[in-house]
């Protein structure tokens, strides 16, 4: 998005075989094996281990981190709370962010939602949303209603690829070669999504404008409503975000004990999604780097 | 029926205070009709003439200061705009019967649920001028829905003056005729599907602990709250639904449920069921 440049973000891990890492190598960002060496090197620390591993993680670097640091973590219920707990044993007043966001930031089209810890000022806030919105939508939310974030957007690119899969069964059934399938219904899911984004007319409203009476569309809609395509859709958000709570839960209680995790994963530590990278700029070069996406 | 006494009337003008109107058939439809049509005092009760084989209907009317009758051809006679409500299966030997007296000056509308346009002109003299209306039960207390279409000769001062004296009655619209039978299933058998909402709505409440009265009283206002909030904002349902719904609040809990129980498509099942039913009937 040009936000940032590659020879300013550093990633750690410790598995180097990762496609992953040659990815990121590939872009010019710096890689190192050592997670202090990320930490020293960077002002916003992103944390993309899984979940389990973020406890571990923190205390293999929380004496590294300085008052400058802001500590973003993306891990799935992982509470502001705990990571302050954690950190507060080596820093006093720890600035933390948690955010969760999802896969297609890849493409630029993130959703992400970020709440901040104690400490955090609005101005690391802001620059957490600076980052995030060149790379999609950014919001600030209360904490609490990350997990229903979760649900919706977190897990939502499955539910669209899932309608996508089907849609292109569909158009195949009718006669559409697969690759013509999909690329037509992914387009016609885009257009609808950019379309619901710019107007100011209710959902609703905008479907009833694509259903000429008796036409195609309101017949086809019909077997929607008949297969309780809505409350599936309700039924698999609120799910989503009820398990969210049950992982953190159990986080929460510290239920995973180190015994519970490979021996391999406790030494290393794995990467998340190479859009998650261990980010490292000065304050200064973030504000004077290129523009940022559209 | 024949030889009753009457006098040969004056044409009359087509103001709506001059304007004779005639009932044959007094039953419930046409009664809800002229109530509306006093009430919003679009023509006075002693313009107005009904028949009925029976005095059981006409009592009411005569309460209401109209004037009644036992002979059909009396109210052809007597009247320039004449609503037809009887039951279906009665209209043809009424139109058979009245076909003499009707003329150029006659408007001649049809309540009769299933009789086209087409077999109402076939039955009546060529060149008259009919329309074909199709209002439901609320016209009773003036909160009806009513579509009416035109027949080949009816025009637009014809369709004008249905509009203005039935709009008392509640929503009134032109459609093509193709259209009324989607209102019979949307509005016609509509009310009923609100009636059995309205009861499984205060069923639920009695469930929870409310007395059943109240809960009916209850159910009712918020129905009709609900449907003037429609109508006078103009917005669309789904907004106003989604206004109602405080995030992870009762209202999007409970219609989670009503989305789990299909409920749209069911709706949508039972106006295409009527519709069709509607169709049927009408080619019998």
């Amino acid at each position: 998005a040009g936000v940032l440049a590659a020879h300013k973000i550093t990633a750690s891990s410790p598995d180097t075989d990762l496609p992953t890492v040659s990815g990121l190598r590939k872009m010019g960002v710096n890689f190192t094996l050592s997670n202090k060496d990320t930490v020293k090197s960077s002002d916003v620390l992103f944390l993309a281990v899984k979940p389990p591993i973020i406890p571990f993680i923190l205390e293999e670097v929380g004496p590294d981190i300085e008052p400058r640091h802001i500590v973003v973590s993306c891990a799935a219920g992982v509470t502001i709370s705990s990571i302050e707990k954690k950190l507060s044993t080596f820093c006093p007043t720890p600035k933390v962010i948690r955010c969760m966001t999802n896969t297609p930031v890849i493409v630029r089209e993130g959703a992400t939602v970020y709440a901040t810890g104690t400490h955090a000022d609005v101005e690391d806030g802001k620059l957490l949303e600076q980052l995030m919105a060149s790379v999609g939508f950014c919001t600030e939310v209360e904490e609490d209603l990350i997990d229903a974030v979760t649900g919706l957007s977190g897990s939502g690119p499955a539910y669209a690829f899932t309608a996508l899969d089907a849609l292109a069964d569909g158009g195949v059934k009718m006669g559409l070669p697969r690759r013509l399938a999909v690329r037509l219904g992914a387009q016609a899911l885009l257009g609808a999504a950019k379309m619901l984004l710019e107007s100011e007319q209710h959902p609703g409203q905008l479907k009833d404008n694509v259903c000429s009476p008796g036409g195609a569309t309101i017949h086809a809609l019909h077997f929607l409503e008949s297969g309780g395509f809505r409350s599936l859709l309700i039924n698999a958000v609120e799910a989503s975000c009820i398990r969210t709570r049950e992982l953190q839960h159990l986080a929460d209680q510290e239920k995973i004990s180190p015994a519970a995790i490979k021996k391999t994963l406790l030494d290393k530590v794995k990467m998340e999604s190479p859009s998650l990278s261990v980010a490292s700029a000065s304050k200064v070069s973030l504000f004077t780097s290129k523009s940022k996406k559209n | 029926r024949r030889g009753c006494g009457f006098g040969a009337w004056p044409r009359v003008a087509m103001e709506a205070s001059e304007l004779w109107v005639g009932f044959v058939g007094a039953g419930r439809m046409a009664g809800g009709l002229v109530r509306g049509l006093l009430q919003a005092e679009k023509v006075p009760a002693s313009n107005v003439l009904a028949s009925a084989p029976s005095d059981k209907n006409l009592d009411a009317w005569r309460e209401l200061g109209c004037r009644t009758t036992h002979c059909n051809l009396e109210v052809v006679y007597r009247s320039t705009l004449v609503f037809l409500a009887t039951k279906p299966h009665i209209l043809p030997g009424v139109l058979e019967e009245i076909r003499p007296a009707v003329g150029s000056q006659h408007i001649v509308v049809s309540l009769v649920a299933g009789v086209t346009i087409q077999t109402l002109q076939r039955l009546l003299p060529p060149g008259t001028k009919v329309l074909r209306i199709m209002p439901n039960l609320p016209c009773v207390v003036q909160a009806g829905a009513m579509v009416f279409s035109r027949g080949s000769n009816a025009g637009d001062e014809e369709a004008a003056l249905l509009k203005s004296l039935l709009s008392s009655c509640g929503l009134c619209e032109e459609v093509p005729e193709s259209y009324i039978d989607i209102h019979t299933g949307l509005s016609g058998s509509g009310v009923a599907y609100v009636y059995l909402f309205a009861e499984a709505l205060a069923e639920g409440a009695v469930k929870m602990g409310m007395p059943g009265a109240l809960a009916g009283r209850i159910a009712a206002q918020t129905l009709l709250g609900a449907a003037k909030m429609l109508l006078e904002t103009g917005e669309h349902p789904a907004k106003l639904r989604g206004d109602v719904c405080t995030p992870g609040g009762t209202t999007i809990y409970a219609l989670h449920q009503l989305e789990k129980g299909a409920l749209r498509a069911t709706v949508m099942n039972a106006v295409e069921a009527a519709t069709n039913r509607a169709c049927e009937m009408a080619k019998d």
